[in-house]
């Protein structure tokens, strides 16, 4: 199922598909192997709860052992304290667990696609013969040459070097349509070869390999903590301290005046001011992020790359295949002077036959569209006609093979083909010598005989539409021009709206006439654009930008983008792209669609919302436990009561506190795994949003929560 | 029920003041960014003998350290001088009723105290100090100790500000300090002695003199040089009164009138900072956000004390009535300036709760410079914690808070209850608080949590006095005075010097100067400081109220 | 050599600071003060006839005299100069009682003296020594108990 994302759903959300089975048993014995206080003491907020754990444990068992602090008559009470607190630690591990599987289990999916195979493996001899050999693909090395023909599968990470194929990379990317790829192009190992042969070059070992990597990354233990939450970490550390002083001040002032202050109640007090709840789904919420991005085919180099793209202020968009659907398409013939559309159409028509271009495709295809089959037809069938090859790649004679164009039988022509400049210009012979011209507006018009009168106005006009003018002419007469129109991909009007609420400013790049960007830019909703791009005004871009300390994302493929990835804060390169790119670039989408940037941009932001929200609400909830336990918390001070606004008796405040504060770790799991939700609008509100859920609901809710517990707890019995 | 007259008077301070202090801040700055002032003539000539005497590159920026070191050295010194002459006034001039020295730990207490803008007084001024003792032993450090907190707070602001604010690193401590004292200080004070001798506070050299009463008996009329005291005390934050009775006593706050000029001048500086802060950032919405949010938890704490209607009782002074006790303490405490125009066991458990909360958040506005830097300090939590929830790295002034901040922030806050709750217990522990006769019932535990909270907090109003004076709480207090100054102020360099060097970006995600902010700053100092202090508050001050304990007298 | 110099410069600031604001100025607003505003400055010294007889701003102890007024003992200053003006008019029945003095005269003295902790309202004040000094002041001459604490601080 193809990644979607638009500005009205929820973000992010790549359903879990049915591959990502989590294994219980293996949930349940890992979370218990947690436990182990060597493990734990890298979570030191839980490593204090079970510390406390055993020291109300050793309470239940020898309460002797603390004299004025500890009572014989309330060993039971201490039992059932022991028993919450070792829930408390538990359901910790089991988050981290738990996450971990999830983890695991959507990088067993991944693993399906580098299946063992037998490659073929060509080895060119002393006199320059080619033989091929059978090879297993795990044991394909970098640097060797292989083959890869029509039904068989990439067995692992190459470059093209010879041949133009077709390739079905849909298991790697959920997109069925066909890819070409030729010399210079990276394909992916698990795509496979619909049409021609290819030869390339392995360019990864099998280890290394982008499926690999994607696997290596979700599955590594080793997650170095990103910078957001290391300072999380300290800022946990910190309120553990000031809540230890706490205690020690009040097992100490108990003590010395005689407070007559029971040891589990001020432990159970203590644990339940520890941020126990953020500290027991911090790992969760980082391993999610990294879960999250391989679902979506995203590799990222680090955490930290993810939280960067949250703090994105400025991306970078390239127009093509970001904004807009590959390329564009004509949309319309414009005769000019005083030829007919029929004219126009005609010469477009022929002139493009052999023109395989998306563009020249495109003509034909508007021709047929309008029934306009030129009568120079049979000129055509007299032609040589040779069937298109993607391994002789000539230049003769070029016919295409269209879904939804199918070229009348026997059709023939002489052509050829010379390059203008950038822009092409097709001089089709006929037999009566006519020659069609098709090209570039100025181009043509330096070469033109005559120039119709409003021929500049119309250039004009279609620039300034958001489109792209292509002039034909016959026998160098300017007959007319071609409209060319791009298609704004779906749904990227709303994205960029999103991103815009939320105060990230996107910049289109082209090499777009800056007319034509100015209106792309304009029907997206995108302000800023750069048009008449060159290779290096991305990195010139990026720079401008950061100099300015903005945080800059964007996205690249070729090996002219390589430096501006490298400089970008957040580069997303294409698996399709080059070698270069995919090195310089910090991420790597292997499915190779662009406007994915904005997703991760969008993850970053609520793996850092997730984060801020659950410590919120782990700090603010403490308010309510304070006014459980406090006022039950010395024996000899009676009057303290007044403060006991939930009205509970001293070991029912204290057992529904802790099982407060133990069970709402794991109901705020899916909040840790999936992220706080969100729509795209501004900063401000949705700030405002959370702040009020998991601020004030977190000053609010557990006072209702801890007396419903406590109720509950009344009606099972009367525990104590 | 407060009367509606009451909050006028209120209002009318608070209103004054804000003005008076938007003006002043405008003149720091000036004063700050070396720019021109109408006091140049005046005093460049003066200063510069100063500076020739220092022998020291005025104009060389000091990163963080060094600022730190040459306050800390400075003020060691500055302590010794104090100690000495407090020490040794019995055979120094100025000495007319012929007091003795103090003892070893007394004087060590004393010039700890003053020197840290603490002025917790374990003596009784008026009756064992000598002229001398008075000037050089305490009105020189109130002096410096005042200085040095605006400085502070200057080079921290010049941090904040970062590299666009065109300073060199943080300053030059030298001078800061000389400019502060000729330029601020020295002026302000100059003024508010003579309005105040005008209205009748004593200013004379000449010794106390022996009437008879109309009953026939003698008195001594203790005249001193208080006025210029109690202006610099009041002004600069630090709140140790000439004498043991401190602002209640009549030389030193003779009538209502004064008794209000001499609250105003202690919101005045720590106002004017605020002020300063955006000014100097050339952000004035920053500026305004932390005025806000001070004044709104300085007008929380009003509103906790007025629960209780004060009346005139025991323990007041008649020219005072019931109503100016409560705002002069709650002001006192939310400034940390400690001095008092009533004995705060005449006070209302609630009043010292407000009291204690004043001093536990320590920025309600606080003291002069350091009130501004503690606000920092939790703005810089604040943005950290909440921040987060706007789905980007947390910036403040478009720096983003890193670890390290974070950890130099929350040891920064952390340090204060540590050094409220230790020596509390120790007191306990070691038997100092029944040495000096109080008990283990909230009354007792009260006046020794707020002894040790008021010292840490360096505000210096206190209920022991004179009986505070044994080696025990002379010590612990003088050491943790000190902790609770220099603690966070090194602290707070340590993370203006690294805000210095920070990139700022341009785009911001969760805005500091709107007027949400200062709500939610307001909410989260609310919940830091409830969380941390909490039960303790809740086994004195507030079990005090619960048991109907009308106040501590 | 930089410690040295860290040494050498905060000392020297000390000590400069020291002479600023712990001599010269103060001295100086002693001598600009006591120039400008000398009843104030040394203390609001009240005279009763030729004899200073303390200070209008500390309260004195009259030993429970019948004809005077008293001043509290419960302040926090333990010297409040000032009685309520309630006080002051339940004790001007007292030495109304015991002198004669009609009471009129005593409620109009209090009156005229009064003055208010918030200004315009508040807890109503009289200042007790400046009573007792109006007092002695006008019936020296008429009543003896009064003649005999002028002629005992003018004696002398």
């Amino acid at each position: 199922m193809p990644f979607r994302w638009s500005g009205n759903q929820e973000v992010y959300s790549r359903p879990e598909t049915n591959e990502d089975r989590i294994s219980w048993p293996h949930v349940l014995r890992d979370s218990l192997a947690r436990m182990n206080p060597l493990r734990l003491i890298e979570n030191p907020v839980m490593f204090v709860v079970e510390l406390s754990f055993l020291v109300v444990l050793l309470m239940t068992i020898a309460p002797g052992a603390f004299p004025g602090l500890a009572h014989r008559s309330d060993r039971v009470f201490y039992a059932y304290v022991t028993a919450i607190l070792f829930v408390t630690v538990w359901f910790s591990t089991i988050s981290d667990s738990f996450a971990e599987a999830r983890s695991r289990a959507s990088a067993a999916s991944l693993k399906k696609l580098e299946k063992e195979g037998i490659a073929k493996r060509i080895h060119v001899n002393e006199d320059g013969k080619r033989t091929i050999e059978p090879v297993k693909s795990s044991e394909l090395r970098k640097g060797d040459i292989i083959l890869i023909e029509k039904g068989d599968m990439v067995p692992i990470d190459a470059e093209v070097l010879e041949g133009i194929a077709m390739l079905d990379e849909s298991l790697l990317t959920g997109e069925s349509a066909g890819v070409k790829k030729s010399k210079g192009d990276t394909i992916i190992g698990g795509s496979t070869v619909v049409s021609d042969s290819i030869v390339a070059v392995v360019n990864a070992n099998p280890d290394e390999t982008y499926i690999s990597k994607l696997v290596k990354m979700v599955e590594s233990s080793e997650r170095p903590k990103t910078p957001n939450e290391a300072a999380l970490s300290i800022l946990l550390l910190g309120l553990t301290g000031v809540f230890t002083i706490i205690l020690v001040a009040l097992i100490a002032l108990s003590l010395l005046l005689n407070l007559g202050a029971d040891l589990s109640i001020l432990i159970a007090l203590y644990v339940c001011l520890l941020p126990t709840t953020i500290g027991a789904l911090l790992p969760a919420i980082g391993i999610s992020g990294i879960t999250r991005m391989s679902r979506n085919k995203i590799i990222a180099k680090s955490g930290k790359a993810i939280e960067t793209a949250g703090d994105a202020d400025v991306i970078l968009l390239d127009k093509t295949g970001t904004i807009t659907v590959g390329n564009r398409r004509a949309h319309q013939f414009i005769p000019l002077g005083n030829h007919t559309e029929r004219e126009l159409a005609d010469a477009s028509f022929l002139s493009s036959w052999n023109d395989d271009t998306p563009e020249g495709r495109s003509i034909v295809e508007l021709a047929f569209s309008k029934k306009f089959i030129p009568k120079e037809y049979d000129a055509l069938r007299e032609g040589v006609y040779k069937e298109f090859s993607a391994v002789t790649r000539s230049s003769e004679i070029t016919l295409v093979d269209s879904d939804d164009f199918t070229l009348p039988k026997g059709g023939k022509g002489i052509f050829q083909r010379h390059r203008f400049r950038k822009k092409f210009v097709l001089e089709t012979r006929l037999t009566d010598e006519t020659i069609i011209q098709k090209g570039a507006p100025d181009v043509i018009k330096e070469v033109a005989k005559s120039i119709p009168d409003n021929f500049d106005e119309t250039v004009t006009r279609i620039t300034s539409e958001g489109g792209t003018p292509i002039a034909v002419s016959v026998n160098g007469d300017i007959i007319g021009l071609i409209y060319f129109k791009d298609l704004i991909k779906h749904g990227i009007r709303d994205r960029i709206l999103g991103l815009r609420k939320m105060g990230i400013r996107p910049v289109m790049i082209t090499g777009d006439h800056p007319l034509t960007a100015r209106s792309i830019a304009g029907e997206v909703g995108i302000e800023e654009f750069v048009a008449q791009a060159k290779p290096e005004t991305k990195y010139q871009k990026v720079k401008e930008e950061q100099a300015e300390n903005r945080v800059v994302a964007m996205i690249g493929d070729g090996t002219n983008d390589a430096p501006a990835l490298a400089a970008a804060d957040i580069g997303l390169a294409m698996a399709s792209g080059t070698l270069a790119a995919k090195d310089a670039a910090n991420m790597v989408d292997l499915e190779s669609n662009p406007s994915k940037v904005i997703d991760v941009v969008m993850l970053g932001k609520q793996l850092l919302m997730t984060r801020g929200a659950v410590t919120t609400f782990s700090i603010t909830n403490d308010v309510a436990k304070y006014f459980a336990i406090v006022p039950v918390m010395f024996v000899s001070i009676p009057a303290l009561d007044a403060l006991n606004i939930l009205r509970l008796t001293p070991h029912i405040a204290v057992l529904s506190a802790l099982i407060y504060n133990a069970v709402v770790i794991p109901a705020l799991i899916p909040i840790a795994l999936r992220g706080t939700k969100f729509r795209p609008q501004s900063t401000l509100k949705i700030f405002l949003k959370n702040l009020f859920v998991y601020g004030v609901g977190g000053v609010l809710l557990p006072f209702a929560a801890i007396k419903l517990i406590a109720i509950l707890l009344v009606i099972m019995g009367g525990v104590i | 029920m407060i009367g509606t007259g009451y909050l006028l008077i209120t209002a009318l301070v608070w209103a004054t003041i804000i003005a008076l202090s938007w003006g002043l801040s405008k003149y720091l700055k000036k004063v700050y960014k070396n720019e021109k002032t109408f006091l140049d003539k005046l005093l460049n000539p003066f200063e510069n003998v100063i500076y020739r005497i220092l022998g020291i590159d005025r104009d060389k920026g000091m990163d963080w350290k060094e600022y730190f070191l040459s306050l800390f050295m400075f003020s060691v010194f500055t302590v010794a001088i104090s100690f000495i002459v407090l020490t040794f006034q019995g055979m120094l001039p100025l000495n007319p009723m012929k007091f003795h020295g103090m003892s070893w730990s007394l004087a060590f207490n004393t010039a700890m105290s003053i020197s840290s803008n603490t002025n917790l007084q374990h003596y009784n001024g008026g009756s064992t100090l000598s002229y001398l003792g008075q000037m050089v032993g305490i009105q020189f450090l109130q002096f410096t100790s005042a200085a040095s907190g605006i400085a502070v707070a200057v080079a921290i602001f010049r941090g904040f500000a970062g590299k666009r604010g065109g300073d060199r690193n943080l300053g030059n401590f030298y001078t800061d300090m000389v400019r502060t004292m000729t330029r601020v200080l020295l002026p302000l004070t100059l003024l508010l002695s003579l309005i105040l001798i005008g209205l009748g506070v004593p200013q004379s050299l000449s010794g106390y003199s022996l009437v008879r009463t109309l009953s026939g008996s003698f008195e001594l009329i203790k005249v001193g040089p208080v006025s210029s005291l109690v202006s610099i005390m009041q002004l600069g934050t630090n709140g140790g009164g000439y004498y043991g009775a401190n602002s209640a006593y009549p030389f030193q706050n003779p009538n209502p009138l004064t008794n209000y000029i001499e609250l105003g001048a202690m919101m005045l500086i720590p106002t004017s900072m605020l002020f300063l802060f955006g000014l100097m950032l050339d952000k004035k919405g920053e500026g305004r956000t932390i005025l806000i949010a001070s004044y709104g938890l300085y007008a929380i704490d009003l509103a906790i004390a007025l629960i209780p209607n004060t009346g005139l009782g025991p323990g007041m002074e008649t020219r005072f009535g019931g109503f100016s006790p409560v705002l002069y303490t709650v002001t006192t405490t939310a400034f940390t300036t400690g001095s008092v125009n009533t004995a705060l066991a005449a006070m209302h458990p609630l009043v010292i709760l407000a009291a204690f909360l004043g001093m536990m958040i320590q920025a309600t506005p606080g003291g002069a410079g350091v009130g501004a830097m503690y606000m920092l300090m939790y703005v810089m939590i604040t943005v950290f914690i909440v921040g987060l929830m706007a789905g980007r790295t947390p910036e403040y002034l478009g720096a983003k808070i890193s670890a390290k901040d974070v950890e130099l922030a929350i040891v920064a806050f952390l340090s204060h209850p540590i050094i409220i709750l230790v020596p509390t217990v120790l007191a306990y522990a070691l038997g100092a608080v029944h040495a000096i006769g109080l008990g283990n019932g909230p009354v007792g535990f009260t006046e020794i949590l707020y002894e040790y909270t008021s010292a840490a907090a360096n505000n210096g109003s206190d209920f022991l006095g004179s009986s505070g004076n044994t080696v025990f709480f002379n010590v612990s207090t003088g050491i943790v005075m000190w902790a609770g100054r220099f603690i966070p102020i090194l602290i707070m360099l340590a993370i203006s010097g690294r805000m210095y060097d920070k990139k700022r970006s341009p785009e911001v995600a969760l805005r500091t100067d709107d007027l949400i902010f200062p709500a939610i700053l307001i909410f989260s100092i609310i919940i830091l400081a409830v969380l941390t202090f909490f039960p303790f508050l809740a086994v004195g001050p507030i079990l005090m109220h619960l048991e109907g304990i009308g106040n501590a007298l | 050599m930089k410690g040295r110099k860290l040494i050498s410069g905060t000392l020297r600031l000390a000590l400069i600071f020291a002479v600023i604001c712990g001599v010269v100025y103060p001295v100086v607003v002693t001598g600009i003060g006591q120039a400008l505003f000398p009843y104030q400055a040394n203390g609001d010294l009240a005279q009763l006839g030729n004899a200073t007889v303390g200070s209008y701003l500390i309260g004195q102890s009259v030993n429970n005299s019948p004809y005077l007024f008293h001043v509290r003992n419960d302040s926090a200053s333990g010297v409040d100069p000032d009685i309520t003006v309630a006080s002051a008019l339940a004790q001007a029945l007292v030495i109304h009682n015991t002198t004669n003095i009609s009471i009129a005269y005593l409620d109009g003295l209090i009156h005229n003296n009064t003055q208010y902790s918030m200004f315009f309202f508040g807890t109503a004040f009289v200042n007790a020594l400046s009573l007792n000094i109006q007092i002695i002041d006008h019936f020296h001459n008429s009543i003896a108990v009064y003649a005999k604490i002028y002629n005992m601080l003018n004696d002398h």
